[in-house]
């Protein structure tokens, strides 16, 4: 009676399972994003996403953390992931070269190597996932910097390491920006100071910065990290120089607002890098794209996105021009990250 | 008696001590199929070429662990050659960057960690009264900090000559040159502890310094020759190192010294000196890089890995002091 039972049970299942739609994106794929430390807030949020957005596709995701931001313990993550046959890995970068020939072997192996927020160099990638184009991101930043210094006056740069490869890809692009257009040619960048992506230390850089200058009007901070020190310090000493950068809403709240340490700051969304991420590796290990400049997909509910070169001679798609928070929307977007 | 305190010259590898530390050796064999027959479980993934294939980032630490062997055996502790490590590391990538032949790269880091084990080495031997754990402390500071400054603001420097640097992780077949080199200097390293005058001497000084210097060993000329050997050894691993990650930074080799004690201490080499030999370290070590590829295979973070590891540390000291208080139970 029981066996009779569950026999018919088991014949009911597969009927419902040959009924069900199979034309899920991601079914099947083993799929590795590889992130650039544990306890990253920021990158939690493209991690969230990918494998949400990964598994409501049918794949099985695995989110890895290596031991500590550096591309030495990437490296030891990689060797684990190449041993235990996955589909495609996704990674953001501790640095642009050092990952090159554990990346490249990786390719060798078959598994398809996407990158995102921070790509390493074209050779060990076949694509990265550009969470706002360099320009498009310098742009924004230049054009804050002008307005918050009214046009003329001392500014400083508020980095993460100086090795960390898209904070330097946007100061490059700002730096060129600087020099291309004449509107800006009444600001002076005085610094690049390096607070290492910590609290302490980038504190202690705003600190020497101010110091150093004390007609400093603007620090840029393009790093969460940093911004979040520097707004703190400023706010907390009542200081005339004004931050602005990249940085997260939750974190920034207190200190943003026209009578506050820092006007307004960008951001892209990072839920979005994540779930785009996740289309273009389904996509790469679907064979629907190569990962070639010209090749186009649909992204879900994001829309149709193209591969184009990147400035560095490799290939990326780019999820568009960064957000700005400012007083009035910071409360709104705080509650989400 | 004087066999059993363990405190003579002449009697070091005698009958009571040898046959305690061989059995210990044939505990860390058997945990060693232990832990692969473990890991095999584990990790579907886990076989011979995935170990050998995982295994070179983990073996640059061996290294340390020879000359570490023979410091510890002399009763002593050398705490700076993770920063030595760090610092050839640092410097080697700093003239691989330059575009230099690779010979002179490899040069580069065997004469900065001579050098640095030579300053130790010196110290210890022209102030015979200071304690090596000190000493080494000062000069772990003074060597991380060089390469702190010679690394600058950024505190990291990536390779950009990576062409010699790859031919050094190459391989034979499956297995990686790494795996040679060590397998070489270990049989080098452990024959001449256990069975050349300058091994014997070494346990003279480590079971009792006083009577080795009045019996006519060279005993600081000894001690300097061991520390610049393994400051020599380290320039090896930060070598090795170099080639698995293509730079420094200023976190590279930090811990190593620990790690290499471990590994040491958990073959059964004492670190009050004169007991212990190299056989059971080396099996040891490869019982830690086993467990790291096995455990990472699944994905098991870093920082809970390390724990295991300090557990199985814990069991292992104490596991000869159990066995002992067995034996004299049962002898009663």
């Amino acid at each position: 009676m029981n066996k009779k039972l569950v026999s018919a049970m088991l014949c009911g299942a597969m009927v419902l399972g040959s009924v069900m739609p199979a034309a899920a994106a991601g079914e099947g794929q083993k799929l590795a994003m590889v992130v650039k430390s544990a306890g990253n807030a920021f990158m939690e949020l493209a991690a969230g996403a990918f494998k949400e957005t990964a598994e409501a596709e049918g794949a099985t995701v695995e989110i890895v953390y290596p031991e500590a931001p550096t591309a030495d313990a990437q490296i030891k993550v990689l060797d684990n992931l190449i041993s235990q046959d996955f589909d495609a890995i996704a990674i953001s970068a501790n640095d642009v070269n050092a990952l090159q020939a554990k990346l490249q072997e990786a390719m060798d192996a078959g598994i398809k190597v996407s990158s995102f927020d921070s790509a390493p160099n074209p050779d060990s990638r076949q694509i990265f996932v550009n969470q706002a184009g360099t320009v498009e991101v310098a742009q924004a930043l230049m054009d804050a910097v002008l307005d918050i210094t009214g046009g003329e006056g001392q500014w400083a740069i508020l980095s993460a390491t100086s090795q960390a490869a898209n904070q330097n890809a946007w100061i490059d692009a700002m730096k060129t920006i600087m020099e291309e257009d004449d509107k800006y040619s009444k600001l002076e960048l005085v610094e690049v100071a390096y607070g290492d992506d910590l609290p302490d230390k980038s504190t202690e850089q705003t600190a020497a910065l101010l110091q150093n200058y004390p007609d400093l009007k603007v620090i840029c901070a393009p790093t969460t990290v940093g911004i979040g020190a520097a707004a703190k310090y400023l706010q907390d000493n009542g200081a005339a120089c004004k931050i602005t950068g990249l940085g997260l809403p939750s974190e920034m709240k207190e200190y943003t607002g026209d009578d506050k340490a820092c006007p307004y700051f960008y951001l892209w969304n990072m839920e979005g890098l994540g779930t785009l991420t996740a289309y273009t590796t389904m996509a790469m290990v679907a064979g629907d794209i190569t990962g070639a400049a010209g090749d186009t997909y649909t992204a879900g509910d994001l829309g149709d996105y193209e591969v184009v070169e990147a400035a560095d001679g490799g290939t990326e798609v780019i999820l568009g021009a960064p957000m700005e928070f400012n007083g009035e929307n910071i409360e709104e977007w705080a509650e989400i990250f | 008696m004087a066999g059993k305190s363990g405190r003579s010259i002449n009697n070091v590898p005698e009958a009571p001590l040898k046959k305690m530390i061989l059995s210990w050796e044939g505990i860390l064999v058997i945990l060693l199929v232990l832990v692969n027959i473990f890991c095999a479980f584990y990790s579907e993934f886990y076989n011979l070429s995935s170990l050998l294939r995982q295994m070179p980032i983990y073996l640059a630490e061996v290294f340390l662990l020879l000359p570490m062997a023979y410091i510890l055996v002399l009763g002593e502790i050398d705490i700076s050659v993770g920063s030595i490590v760090c610092l050839t590391a640092t410097m080697s990538c700093i003239v691989c960057n330059t575009g230099a032949p690779f010979i002179v790269v490899i040069l580069t880091a065997l004469v900065v960690g001579a050098v640095c084990g030579a300053v130790n080495g010196f110290i210890l031997t022209r102030f015979t009264e200071l304690p090596p754990m000190i000493v080494t402390l000062a000069t772990q500071i003074i060597f991380r900090g060089i390469a702190e400054v010679v690394l600058g603001d950024g505190g990291s420097i990536s390779a950009t000559n990576t062409e010699g640097l790859i031919l050094l992780t190459g391989k034979v077949g499956q297995i990686p040159y790494i795996l040679f080199l060590l397998v070489i200097l270990a049989v080098i390293f452990a024959v001449v502890l256990g069975k050349s005058t300058f091994g014997r001497r070494v346990y003279a000084i480590g079971t009792n310094r006083l009577t080795a210097h009045y019996s006519g060993v060279h005993v600081q000329k000894l001690r300097f020759i061991i520390y610049t050997v393994m400051g020599v050894c380290s320039g090896i691993c930060g070598l090795f190192l170099l080639s698995s990650s293509f730079g420094a930074n200023t976190t590279t080799g930090k811990g190593f010294e620990m790690d290499a004690i471990a590994m040491a201490v958990f073959g059964g080499i004492s670190s009050t000196g004169g007991k212990g030999n190299l056989a059971g370290g080396i099996i040891s070590a490869l019982i830690i890089v086993c467990l790291r590829v096995g455990l990472g295979q699944r994905n098991v973070h870093a920082q809970v890995i390390l724990l295991i590891l300090g557990i199985l540390l814990i069991c292992a000291v104490a596991l000869p002091n159990l066995i002992g208080q067995a034996r004299r139970a049962v002898k009663r």
